[in-house]
């Protein structure tokens, strides 16, 4: 934990530090955003009423956040993190919006 | 980016919660706080000094309190932004009345919507509150701040930072932090149950205040969980606004097809309609949960499309004695007092969030539970608190030999969300005694002062806490500590002198009437000048050894004290 532990990391550059905070901050928003849509779309396709669906996306979303931020420090690939997050948090946004499309 | 997994969690947990626990400090503390919210109202309101009651009689007493009811010229100016051009000067269709009221509630809560006619979102609504004497039907002066309930409850969970919602955010954002630096915690150490038993207050600061950042991190690392975890959920409509955004077209087809089910309009008919009995009405929900053997009071009313055809009336159940906020409601139709549904019990899911979100808000009754949720706050703010003087305490002889004056900025700040948000919140209990009942014509409403005295003591004390930080850039203490604590002890008093001298209502008098209240909060400010009056000794003392080992061992960077 002190300084002298971590700045014997090579890559420990203001810029990829700044890009594991995006990475932890954004990239998890937009694959919680995707989660909690998804989940509400689908369990209310498939019968949950509404607010059941809703408050069982957040309530799951909201623990998959700090999952997927631990792991954005964690893991040992940057641009994997990125990809993961935005990439299936886009997908499970497109599905969301599909699943609507089909029932409104 | 590092080595290995402890490595990052470490990093994490040293930057982020430096940096967050800062706002974290003031979400514990006022969290805490609000935990006595309606007391600490009665405190600053001595109108309101009186026994908790029932919801009144709607016909004789809410009623015509209603139909006055209009919103005032400050929610005209908020609403202004969500109209096309100017707003109307008198709003007459009322879309929903309502009252809510709790079982440590004398005055009662009441609130209208009106429609907009011109609103760019037709179904947005201009809503307008006020505070009531539910006896006689006394209303309270817009500008008398609760100080509990509107003031350190909101700041805890919005740092009543309202422009853009920024508040919200940045305390969602720490709350994530919190949980990030629970775990990443406990991944830093080994020994994670030992650190449940050990505190050595006698070894050197930087120990003891290591030994105490993690006893009370361990100890109340479910509490410090729950509560942050708890809190992201009860906002979750806010962080991630998904059905009122990307899915709002589902949302809007839910919203109809429910209102098909349960027989509860959506819309208005645009057909006037009178308002039957709603004292029967709510006579007759009494005698349904009677039925089912469950308490009889009511804790939420509301009158929904009011004056029309499809109007109707919703009565809750108080949440005294469940954890869920309030339920089995029962709804009537408006213009004939017909029953028109009976809430079913709730789902699975439902009963889970209502269980974690009504947890945290703790509307029920249960005194012993509450208490401890103020020292689950407060070992909170230990465990914050003393993560900062750790870092301080390591760093401080590496900055002064760098030069560095990071060690004086971190400190100055543990200074100000230390003792300086407590000074804060105890000028603002002071300028509430102190300010006129009527204030001159010209002045700012009077709850607006008092918000003003809060913050102004605090940045007085964040500027005492950096002018005299000097001594830190020397690995020395911050003589603010010192002078803040001697404050406070100073300061506390008097707020529970002024209390007495403007109301009469002394500690011998409240005790002695079992008026809790209002004694128990002069009690705490006499517990906090006393704590701060030993701390402020002690820590005295020690810089008193440490300038005195500092001059014997002058030029020496490895100073030491016991």
């Amino acid at each position: 934990m002190s300084l002298k532990s971590s700045s014997s990391s090579p890559n420990l550059t203001p810029a990829h530090i700044l890009g594991r905070i995006g990475a932890g901050i954004l990239g998890g928003y937009v694959f919680v955003w995707g989660f909690i849509a998804l989940s509400l779309a689908g369990l209310y396709a498939v019968g949950m009423p509404f607010h059941d669906a809703e408050a069982f996306g957040s309530i799951i979303g909201f623990l998959l956040y700090l999952v997927v931020f631990l792991w954005a420090f964690a893991a040992q690939s940057m641009g994997k993190v990125w990809l993961v997050l935005v990439g299936s948090g886009g997908l499970m946004t497109a599905a969301a919006a599909l699943i609507q499309h089909s029932l409104v | 980016m590092f080595q290995n997994f402890r490595l990052s969690m470490a990093w994490l947990h040293t930057w982020f919660g430096l940096v967050l626990g800062f706002v974290l400090m003031a979400v514990f503390f006022f969290g805490a706080l609000s935990v006595f919210d309606r007391e600490i109202d009665r405190w600053a309101v001595p109108e309101s000094r009186f026994e908790p009651q029932p919801m009144p009689s709607f016909d004789n007493l809410l009623r015509p309190i209603f139909e006055k009811m209009q919103p005032t010229k400050t929610d005209i100016e908020q609403f202004s932004s969500r109209a096309n051009g100017p707003m109307p000067e008198h709003f007459d269709t009322p879309v929903r009345w309502g009252a809510y009221t709790t079982h440590r509630d004398p005055v009662l809560n009441i609130f209208a919507g009106y429609e907009v006619p011109n609103a760019i979102h037709h179904d947005d609504a201009i809503f307008t509150s006020s505070t009531i004497d539910p006896r006689d039907g006394r209303i309270f002066p817009d500008d008398s701040l609760k100080i509990g309930s509107q003031f350190f409850y909101p700041l805890h969970y919005s740092l009543n930072f309202h422009w853009m919602d920024l508040g919200y955010w940045i305390v969602g954002f720490s709350s994530l932090i919190m949980l990030v630096a629970l775990v990443s915690g406990v991944v830093m150490h080994r020994k994670f149950f030992r650190e449940l038993f050990t505190f050595r207050p006698n070894k050197a600061t930087q120990r003891s205040a290591l030994d105490l950042h993690n006893l009370t991190g361990v100890v109340a690392l479910p509490f410090h969980f729950f509560f942050a975890f708890t809190g992201l959920v009860i906002f979750a409509g806010i962080y991630f606004p998904v059905s009122h955004t990307q899915l709002e077209q589902l949302h809007d087809q839910h919203e109809i097809h429910e209102a098909q089910v349960t027989g509860l309009p959506h819309d208005r008919a645009g057909i006037a309609a009178p308002i039957a009995s709603v004292d029967a009405m709510v006579a007759e929900a009494q005698r349904r949960w009677a039925e089912r053997g469950m308490a009889g009071d009511v804790g939420f009313l509301a009158l929904s499309h009011v004056g029309d055809e499809n109007g109707y009336v919703s009565i809750y159940r108080a949440g005294t004695d469940r954890v869920a906020l309030t339920g089995e409601g029962i709804h009537f139709k408006a213009s004939t007092g017909e029953v028109l549904r009976e809430d079913p019990p709730r789902t699975v899911v439902a009963n889970v969030n209502e269980f974690l979100t009504g947890l945290h808000l703790q509307h029920f009754r249960h005194w012993l539970l509450r208490w401890l949720y103020v020292l689950g706050g407060l070992a909170g703010c230990v465990c914050i608190a003393t993560g900062f003087i750790f870092f301080v305490e390591k760093r401080k002889r590496q900055y002064v030999k760098q030069g560095s004056q990071n060690a004086r900025v971190v400190d100055a700040l543990a200074v100000t969300t230390v003792t300086g948000m407590v000074l804060a919140a105890v000028g603002m209990l002071i300028g509430n005694r102190l300010l006129p009942g009527t204030l001159p014509a010209g002045w700012p409403p009077r709850g607006n002062l008092e918000e003003y005295i809060f913050w102004g003591v605090w940045v007085l004390a964040m500027a005492h806490a950096f002018w005299r930080s000097a001594p830190v850039a020397q690995a020395r203490m911050n003589p603010a500590w010192v002078d803040q604590c001697f404050a406070l002890a100073f300061l506390a008093p008097v707020a529970v002198v002024l209390n007495w001298i403007t109301t009469g209502d002394h500690l011998a008098n409240t005790i002695s009437a079992g008026y809790w209240p209002v004694a128990g909060l002069d009690l705490a400010l006499l517990v906090v000048a006393g704590l701060a009056f030993i701390a402020g000794r002690h820590l005295r003392r020690k810089t008193q050894t440490e300038s005195a080992t500092a001059t014997n061992q002058l030029g020496s960077a490895e100073v030491q004290h016991g």
